[in-house]
């Protein structure tokens, strides 16, 4: 599914801020990304993202090697991916509703088919009655909740998510953890970024653990 | 199901007049005002043109000496003569007095003084359609049987009027074009700061797999229908001055005097149609052009 040979990464003429990572996400594999501030976790998402280049290293993804694959396919790659950004990304302007709605409408899906999905997986999340609410009148976690639903309403292959429950409670973030579970029953490779211990210990998923840039520790959990 | 059906609107509606549609606005004033000018210029030449081809006037200069009146007769009855046995003259008349006096009357004025001034005799002649005269050979004849005629078939007047009129419909596409050129370059300008201001919109979109067609359409479709919106308005604005205009000529005040009427037939009104159209096109294109540009630039 996803990848990495050797990869580095520098912003510009600045350090290295990941270094010789290499790892293979399995299709259909669970895993937690962990590490502390600043060790690389959000830019390792930002290259499985392609939303940069590599500086050096092979990056695989889909099968299709980043690097003789032609810009134009990007999109297509793209739209396999779901994201939880950590900021959320939510477009303020419109409902909770269309902003789920999103990716589906990118597919070049029609209103009429995904509607009913779209409701549903909103009322999941326990945003049933805000459907129509725009962003800036939801609280924090509400906001990530719909940011949630947005990133798996298409059924991605590859699901990102940064910190994902950072700002729910304990209840909603184990009801987030099952989605996840879930979806990663039904085949989608997850790859969560994360500081909870908490939520990495109610799984039997396995960790790759990122330091200064470089991945220390990946480890099956038993 | 409590949803609803998307909005269809990637952008945020922007909130009161952006000074694009000002612009835009009075772009397509000009505008409407330039073709609407073209028209009537395309019109007054056809009009004179037609007014003037087919027509010929014979001038007969009274003699400074002799019986003046006498000898004015004389070559006058001479000239209707020659013009009357010519092939392809249907129609050979003297012009009255009274119809000279009229003709000069806007310039000297009708009062008993101008009654005095030696004014020369003319003769309207008028040609079948589709004849040829042989214009040099008459006057030549004329001259022979009037020693004081001069013949005018008016190619010389008709030449200057369209070329008159060729100048202004010229100015005018000119103006039209320059128009183009701007409201593009005001697209342009205004869809690469909508681009800047909307960028984390365009990279949530990009990221999310949208094509940049997608992302382009959104511009599009915001940029075009705000053009055709202040296009309609400015040019509505510049169809009610033609309306006004006709309206002051029908009251018998004209507005601007020895020029063709400024008013516009209610066809030609709907030829202003065009300019938001066209703005609209213009828009279309040039916001779909700039936004891949810039996004083959950023991504």
């Amino acid at each position: 599914m996803v990848r990495f040979e050797n990869v580095g990464m520098r912003y510009g003429p600045g350090p290295e801020v990941l270094r010789d990572v290499t790892f293979v996400l399995e299709a259909g594999s669970f895993t937690f990304l962990t590490g502390p501030s600043g060790a690389g976790k959000t830019t390792l998402m930002k290259l499985m993202l392609l939303a940069e280049p590599p500086s050096r290293g092979l990056i695989t993804l889909f099968g299709n090697d980043l690097a003789v694959t032609k810009r134009a396919r990007f999109p297509e790659l793209r739209r396999r991916i779901g994201v939880v950004f950590q900021d959320f990304r939510l477009l303020d302007h419109l409902s909770a509703f269309d902003n789920v709605a999103l990716p589906l409408r990118l597919a070049g899906k029609r209103a009429e088919d995904y509607e009913q999905d779209v409701a549903e997986l909103l009322t999941w999340v326990g945003l049933g009655d805000r459907m129509q609410s725009r962003p800036p009148t939801l609280s924090g976690g509400e906001q990530q909740r719909v940011a949630i639903a947005r990133a798996v309403v298409g059924r991605p292959d590859l699901l990102l998510a940064d910190e994902p429950t950072g700002n729910v409670d304990a209840e909603i973030g184990q009801r987030l953890i099952r989605l996840f579970a879930e979806l990663n029953r039904l085949g989608t490779t997850v790859l969560i970024a994360t500081h909870d211990r908490s939520l990495i210990e109610s799984t039997r998923a396995r960790e790759m653990r990122l330091v200064e840039g470089r991945l220390v520790e990946l480890r099956a959990r038993a | 199901m409590s949803g609803k059906k998307p909005s269809g609107r990637i952008l945020p509606r922007e909130k009161g007049a952006a000074p694009l549609d000002v612009v835009i606005g009075v772009m397509a004033f000009l505008a409407a005002l330039a073709l609407g000018a073209s028209l009537i210029a395309d019109r007054a030449a056809y009009s004179w043109r037609e007014g003037l081809i087919g027509k010929l006037t014979v001038q007969i200069i009274p003699p400074e000496n002799g019986d003046a009146a006498a000898i004015l007769s004389q070559e006058t009855a001479a000239a209707l003569t020659v013009l009357r046995s010519t092939d392809g003259i249907v129609h050979a008349a003297p012009v009255s007095q009274q119809d000279e006096m009229a003709l000069v009357a806007p310039w000297l004025g009708a009062d008993a003084m101008v009654a005095d001034l030696p004014m020369p005799q003319l003769i309207d002649a008028s040609v079948a359609p589709g004849a040829r005269v042989d214009v040099p050979a008459l006057a030549a004849k004329l001259k022979t049987a009037a020693p004081d005629s001069v013949l005018d078939d008016h190619s010389h007047w008709i030449g200057r009027l369209k070329s008159l009129a060729d100048a202004v419909i010229w100015s005018a596409y000119g103006i039209l074009a320059l128009i183009a050129i701007a409201t593009a370059a005001a697209v342009s300008f205004a869809t690469r700061a909508g681009l800047q201001a909307h960028h984390e919109i365009v990279g949530l979109l990009h990221q999310m797999g949208a094509h940049s067609g997608f992302i382009a359409r959104a511009f599009e479709r915001h940029y075009t229908l705000s053009t055709l919106a202040a296009s309609a308005a400015g040019a509505c604005l510049a169809a009610i001055l033609f309306i006004a205009a006709g309206g002051l000529e029908f009251a018998g005040i004209e507005p601007v005097p020895f020029l063709p009427p400024l008013s516009l037939t209610p066809t030609e009104i709907l030829w202003l149609s065009a300019v938001p159209i066209v703005s609209g096109l213009i828009a279309w294109v040039t916001a779909r052009l700039s936004v891949l540009a810039a996004l083959r630039e950023i991504y």
